[in-house]
């Protein structure tokens, strides 16, 4: 009778162990509680809680199986089914932890192995089983693994969910396993590192090896046959031209107004009166070729330039198209080119005259104008500019202000004023200052304004796709329309690849065009 | 010759002057240095030479190429600044530019042609004791003394008559400052340009200055005078406390060696044997003697107890010479050589090191009451 009793206290002593387990590594994740729970390891709990989270992935595997199915299976079947299922579980945990087990000894683990398994256990066995909850139910409502992992999809919010509780997952494990050895955060990282890498090169190595589809090949083969047709290529150039059309205005524009707002306010003169010829040139444009100055003139200016647009659009090259028809849909809309150039006189004279005291407010725009999402800038200028890469080169050559300004801002403000000072008591006007000191001091800076904001613009051109521009966006927008991931993951891969190269090309750049004296000078406080 | 008539500076929002009526005159070819407590207003003064400040009230007159005195509030900035030199601390070098690109500065601002640039720069770092070949580095390529010989030969490009120097040795160490200020003053010499020196330090103002311009907080001029007349003659308290207790230890600075030292000294030649040597010293009532040979350059030193009961050549028993010092040297510095060496005298030689005579404590100490006695003398 005692005996009994206190068998049964044992025995609920155990399982309140193993529940306890898992709750206090559900409900304070970090170290210290592994650190705790590494006094109570014991075989037997890890054994039976893997078994467990087998016995739930069997009924699980039981529960998708079509239900006529599972009614025509005999009772003594079901168990084989469900035995097999604990029995794979156990063997692939064991296993893992064994590898896991001889990896951290390689660098320096001190736990023993029953030590790794238990405290590995308390995370995989209640995480697994959650996870098992959440198929489950997403299996009876339909949805399949892939939809949900596709952030595109309409359930895409729940495939970012899923892939942050998997990042927590594989946080948990990695203190598990520092908890169970005492080592090094980095020696964790390499333990699980080592399996993972080998296992990826072992896997694509034996899908290539073996003919086999997958996500590799099927990509590879897409974008070669893209790449066959030409499709590819005048995406690529389309992307390329219109990011370095806009680009080049963009830097000319930026640094002029970043050179505006570091000088002094100045007083209006007489001899600014010539921007009244550009001012006057472009607002006569506009206002002939919106028909201000009668009908009759605003057909003939609209008749010529599109007469010009379309032999632009004529000329058939696979290098200079996409350029030829950005300056073709430019060209086609007068009345918007004599607005915005006028604007923009305006602008940039008021900037010039109003100097350090607009720089504030000027950063701040431009800060703003970043923040305007693309869709909506490109929306709203559809009206004004039509669909295309007008449309698409005067946004990303609103986007592109923010880095180049803000850097020649600073640029040029952080000269050392000593140096500015040495200048000007030489007797250098403001003009040789800027010229000879300040600008050339500041490039390095200023270059890496011009990198930041071809790389975001090159992400930006993707979504011009949206208005009828040709770019990589295409493939973006195209798969995701067909549901063909194949092809809007093209589009993904293509534009990762051509920021990189692009980026590594301007790091290249930024090295030659740096002066020499100012690359080995560490910056001296 | 730059001249400050009453000038005045009131900065814009300031109740008080940064300098205040403020006149005195720097003679053609020669240093004033202007000297002061921190804030005084001496860099303000100073650039209202070259219009890098306009002065609210007074004027300022520096000779022009016509040898007129003229008003540099009626000549174009950019033109007056390119005819100054200026010179300020080390950081006013161009980082991206080479060591010529910051030479030529204003040479190619007068777009002079390459060719003679090249030439002028060449002879300026030759004429800073410097390597022709540093014209192609950058300033970070070059230590800090080599930095700031560089900015004065950049002040010195196109050979202006007149120089503003905003403490140009104030960002090195003692020992190469005064490497520095040695170097500049034998330069001084021959180039004999107007300078305004701009220092904090009255020993590097005594020093350099023919002139010091003393100005206190407000930028109100205390002294102006000639380094012996301040430090003979404070003109009050202020000037006394800041030229400090040990003015007449001060007054050393301004006398060099070659005005006092004994110009024919006892020496003995290499090629005498120990006993006309020993004989010779003996006559002269002295222990030891510097050796010389038939040019005079210095050999060393003998001594009569390592000559006696010697025969032989004197070369033998020739000891080299611990210290010696150059003929322009201020009795500070000598001084201090002295007491590092521990030497009773020491040799002073030229630049080819012959020996052109001898320095002993009793002579320094004989020419600080000299000097006293006539600067009380002046006075009466
Ligand atoms: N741009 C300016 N605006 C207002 N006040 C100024 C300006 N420049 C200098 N001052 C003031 O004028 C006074 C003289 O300044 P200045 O730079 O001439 O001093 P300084 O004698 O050169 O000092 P330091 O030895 O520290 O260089 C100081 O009180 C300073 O605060
Ligand atoms: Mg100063």
């Amino acid at each position: 009778m005692q005996a009994e009793k206190t068998q049964t206290k044992a025995q609920n002593r155990f399982w309140r162990e193993l529940l306890d387990g898992w709750m206090n590594v559900l409900t304070q994740p970090n170290l210290d509680t592994f650190r705790a729970q590494r006094a109570r390891a014991d075989p037997l709990k890890t054994v039976l809680g893997v078994g467990l989270l087998g016995l739930v992935l069997g009924l699980w595997a039981l529960a998708i199986k079509p239900a006529t199915l599972v009614t025509e299976m005999r009772t003594e079947a079901i168990l084989i089914d469900l035995l097999r299922m604990i029995f794979f579980t156990e063997a692939d945990f064991f296993i893992i932890s064994l590898l896991l087990f001889f990896i951290a000894r390689g660098f320096n683990g001190i736990g023993s192995f029953s030590q790794q398994s238990y405290l590995l256990s308390l995370v995989t066995v209640p995480l697994g089983m959650i996870v098992v909850a959440f198929l489950f139910v997403g299996e009876k409502l339909g949805l399949t693994l892939t939809a949900v992992l596709n952030p595109l999809s309409p359930v895409g919010v729940a495939g970012i969910f899923v892939i942050l509780f998997a990042l927590y997952g594989f946080l948990l494990l990695l203190f598990a396993l520092q908890a169970a050895h005492e080592m090094q955060s980095s020696a964790v990282f390499y333990t699980f590192g080592t399996p993972l890498v080998a296992w990826g090169i072992l896997r694509i190595a034996s899908m290539f090896a073996a003919g086999e589809e997958n996500v590799i090949t099927t990509q590879w083969a897409f974008i070669a046959d893209q790449w066959a047709k030409g499709t590819a290529q005048e995406l690529l150039l389309g992307h390329l031209w219109l990011v370095a059309f806009s680009v080049s205005i963009a830097v000319v524009l930026g640094v002029t107004i970043g050179v505006f707002i570091t000088w002094p306010a100045q007083r209006p003169r007489l001899s600014h009166l010539v921007i009244l010829i550009p001012l006057a040139l472009f607002l006569l444009l506009w206002a002939a070729s919106s028909g201000l100055l009668g009908e009759g003139m605003a057909d003939q200016i609209a008749s010529t330039t599109k007469d010009w647009s379309r032999s632009l659009k004529r000329i058939d090259n696979l290098y200079f198209g996409p350029l030829l028809a950005i300056v073709a849909a430019i060209i086609a809309k007068p009345a918007a080119v004599g607005m915005i150039v006028a604007v923009f006189t305006i602008i940039l004279y008021a900037l010039f005259l109003a100097g350090e005291k607009a720089g504030d407010l000027t950063l701040y725009i431009a800060g703003i104008i970043l923040t305007i999402p693309s869709v909506a800038l490109f929306g709203a200028m559809i009206k004004p500019l039509g669909i295309g890469p007008f449309n698409a080169a005067f946004a990303l050559i609103l986007y592109a202000q923010l880095p180049i300004l803000r850097n020649t801002y600073t640029g040029i403000k952080a000269v050392t004023p000593e140096i500015v000072e040495a200048g000007r008591g030489m007797g250098m006007t403001e003009a040789q200052l800027l010229l000879k000191v300040k600008l050339p001091m500041a490039v390095p800076v200023i270059m890496t304004g011009v990198r930041v904001s071809i790389v975001m613009l090159i992400g930006i051109a993707s979504i011009a796709a949206y208005i009828g521009n040709d770019t990589l966006g295409q493939y973006i927008f195209d798969g995701i329309t067909r549901a063909q991931e194949k092809r809007y993951y093209a589009g993904a891969i293509l534009v990762a690849i051509l920021a990189l190269a692009v980026d590594y090309f301007l790091g290249w750049l930024q090295g030659r065009l740096t002066p020499e004296g100012l690359k080995g000078r560490r910056e001296a406080a | 010759m730059i001249k400050f008539e009453n000038v005045t500076k009131i900065y814009p929002g300031m109740s008080s002057p940064a300098v205040d009526k403020l006149s005195f005159t720097v003679p053609t070819g020669e240093i004033c240095t202007i000297v002061g407590p921190s804030g005084c207003g001496k860099t303000t003064a100073m650039k209202m030479v070259n219009r890098l400040i306009d002065a609210t009230d007074g004027a300022i007159f520096v000779l022009d190429e016509r040898g007129d005195m003229s008003n540099v509030l009626k000549i174009d900035p950019i033109q007056l600044r390119r005819s100054i030199g200026y010179i300020i601390q080390q950081i006013g070098l161009f980082p991206h530019r080479t060591i010529l690109e910051n030479i030529g500065t204003v040479p190619q601002l007068l777009d002079w042609d390459e060719a003679r640039i090249r030439r002028r720069a060449e002879d300026l770092v030759t004429m800073m004791n410097m390597p022709v070949e540093f014209l192609d580095r950058y300033p970070h390529e070059l230590s800090g003394g080599q930095r700031q010989r560089i900015g004065v030969a950049r002040g010195m490009a196109t050979d202006p008559p007149v120089m503003l120097m905003d403490e140009p040795f104030g960002a090195i160490d003692p020992i190469n400052r005064n490497i520095l200020q040695n170097e500049f003053l034998r330069l001084q010499q021959e180039i004999k340009k107007t300078i305004l020196f701009v220092t904090h330090d009255i020993d590097e103002a005594i020093k350099m200055g023919d002139k010091i311009c003393i100005l206190n907080v407000g930028g109100f001029l205390e002294q102006f005078d000639s380094p012996a007349n301040i430090l003979a003659h404070p003109a009050n308290e202020f000037v006394e406390d800041f030229v400090g207790a040990d003015r007449a230890l001060k007054r050393l600075n301004l006398v060099r060696v070659e005005e006092v030292m004994n110009a024919r000294p006892p020496l003995i030649q290499t090629t005498q044997n120990v006993e006309q040597a020993a004989g010779f010293m003996a006559e002269q009532g002295i222990r030891f003697a510097y050796v010389v040979d038939a040019d005079r350059t210095l050999k060393g030193y003998v001594r009569v107890r390592d000559l006696k009961g010697k025969t032989g050549w004197v070369d033998e028993f020739v000891e080299p010479a611990a210290t010696t010092i150059p003929l322009t040297t201020s009795l500070k510095d000598a001084l201090s050589e002295m007491l590092v060496v521990d030497y009773a005298n020491v040799c002073v030689v030229d630049a080819q090191n012959r020996v052109r005579g001898l320095i002993d404590t009793n002579m320094i100490h004989e020419a600080v009451i000299e000097s006293a006695a006539a600067a009380e003398g002046e006075e009466a």
